[in-house]
């Protein structure tokens, strides 16, 4: 392969690699060095890319090795993450002050119940064990065969369908537990809440209710419903999307917290 | 080498007789013997995971309350059955061969578990507990039959290996 095409191609999996990077880190910077560092990475062993797979499986190969180092070190979040970071965020009134800010200055800060939905998934994904968390994300969201995810991870493809089938069952737990938009008995409202204090004039449930999720939370089984939950996680570019800048404030914010939390 | 003939002659006069997950019992004087074998659609890797993973047992598992500890060579668990909910089972890992034997017991009694890889993604499991003692005898009626508590171990690892082994690709 030239360079010349490597390059374009690369240019081609960035915004897919930077969101993943996003997703496994919870960390924007994290995120960014970590596409550096797989291009550098890439580049010096171009030499070495036999086609045996696709590119963009060999990108996100580099690209899951260095974010496993990178937090090798670092502690798991735990499944109550919202609880928390909320309750920091209520006493901590820069936070509220910052995000008024951004919504009053970007273009990026719609406060979108889809988009909370994909952030909070991304926040109790990193309860999961690391590598229950990327097959998920590797599979469920950027959409690698089980066989891709293996040569990425460096597992057989048994293991691959166990720690997704894990990862699942525990989101599945969680979120049947936590979320009040598919369970009455949630206990979390964050997405009302925040809604209601982002968009004061919209009514939550009339809203809530265009969303696929929502809409079929008594009617269909639960592995339906994270199914439908990833598709959300799927469809949202967390760099791009409309709600991006204030989504991102809400993740540092959180990566902040528990930074000293765990 | 003997622990390994001990076991071949477990798994194959159990696998003769206990197919299917239908399980067998052998009444003695000073033991007795409760065998179960199941033929699961799926990678040894995956049965031995779900096997080993200690907290994640009562997911899967009907016949399991809780198990705490870590489930490797030579550590300790506290195991607590449906069958008796009320009593704690401390126990010892005592032979742990990653994806063919694992092993656990007490002073009253041990439980092994083999798997073999038959190839075609098929794996036979073995699930075997020998209960006795020099007091055996005293006790024994007390005891209620491992049968159905076997059989639903078998098909509850038998269900949750094979859907696990069918994710889709």
């Amino acid at each position: 392969m030239t360079t010349e095409l490597f390059n374009e191609e690369f240019k081609g999996i960035t915004g897919q690699l930077r969101s993943y990077l996003l997703r496994i880190t919870a960390s924007v910077h994290d995120a960014e060095d970590i596409v550096h560092d797989t291009y550098i990475r890439a580049s010096e062993k171009l030499h070495t890319f036999r086609g045996e797979s696709s590119l963009k499986t060999w990108l996100f190969t580099i690209a899951s090795n260095l974010v496993k180092d990178n937090l090798r070190a670092k502690k798991r979040w735990p499944e109550n993450v919202t609880d928390i970071c909320k309750a920091a965020a209520h006493s901590n009134p820069q936070f509220f002050e910052e995000a008024m800010q951004i919504k009053a200055t970007s273009t990026q800060a719609a406060f979108e119940i889809k988009e909370h939905i994909a952030f909070c998934f991304t926040c109790i994904s990193k309860s999961l064990p690391l590598e229950q968390q990327l097959c998920l994300f590797l599979k469920e969201v950027y959409e690698f065969k089980v066989s891709e995810i293996a040569t990425i991870l460096d597992l057989s493809e048994a293991m691959v369908k166990y720690y997704l089938h894990m990862g699942r069952a525990k989101m599945i737990e969680i979120f049947d537990g936590r979320c009040a938009i598919i369970n009455k008995e949630g206990i979390c409202h964050q997405c009302s809440e925040l809604n209601g204090h982002y968009n004061p004039k919209q009514k939550f449930q009339e809203e809530v209710i265009k969303i696929e999720m929502a809409k079929e939370a008594q009617t269909v089984g639960k592995e339906q419903l994270l199914d439908l939950r990833m598709k959300i996680v799927n469809e949202i570019d967390p760099f791009e999307s409309g709600a991006a800048a204030l989504q991102l404030h809400h993740l540092e914010h959180n990566r902040n917290v528990m930074e000293k939390y765990v | 080498m003997k622990r390994l003939f001990t076991v071949l002659t477990i798994m194959i006069s159990t696998m003769a007789m206990a197919q299917n997950g239908k399980a067998i019992t052998e009444k003695k004087t000073f033991s007795r013997t409760t065998s179960v074998s199941a033929e699961i659609k799926a990678d040894p890797a995956i049965i031995w995971k779900l096997l080993t993973s200690a907290l994640d047992y009562p997911r899967w598992n009907t016949t399991v309350i809780s198990i705490e500890g870590t489930i490797a060579a030579g550590e300790k668990i506290r195991l607590k059955s449906t069958m008796a909910p009320k009593r704690t089972f401390k126990l010892k890992v005592k032979e742990f061969e990653n994806e063919k034997c694992l092993a656990w017991g007490d002073g009253q009694g041990t439980r092994i578990y083999t798997l073999v890889n038959k190839g075609k993604g098929i794996t036979t499991f073995v699930m075997n507990e020998k209960i006795g003692g020099f007091m055996f005898p005293m006790y024994a009626k007390h005891i209620p039959s491992f049968d159905a508590s076997f059989e639903q171990f078998a098909a509850d690892l038998k269900k949750e290996a094979e859907t696990i082994q069918n994710t889709r690709k």
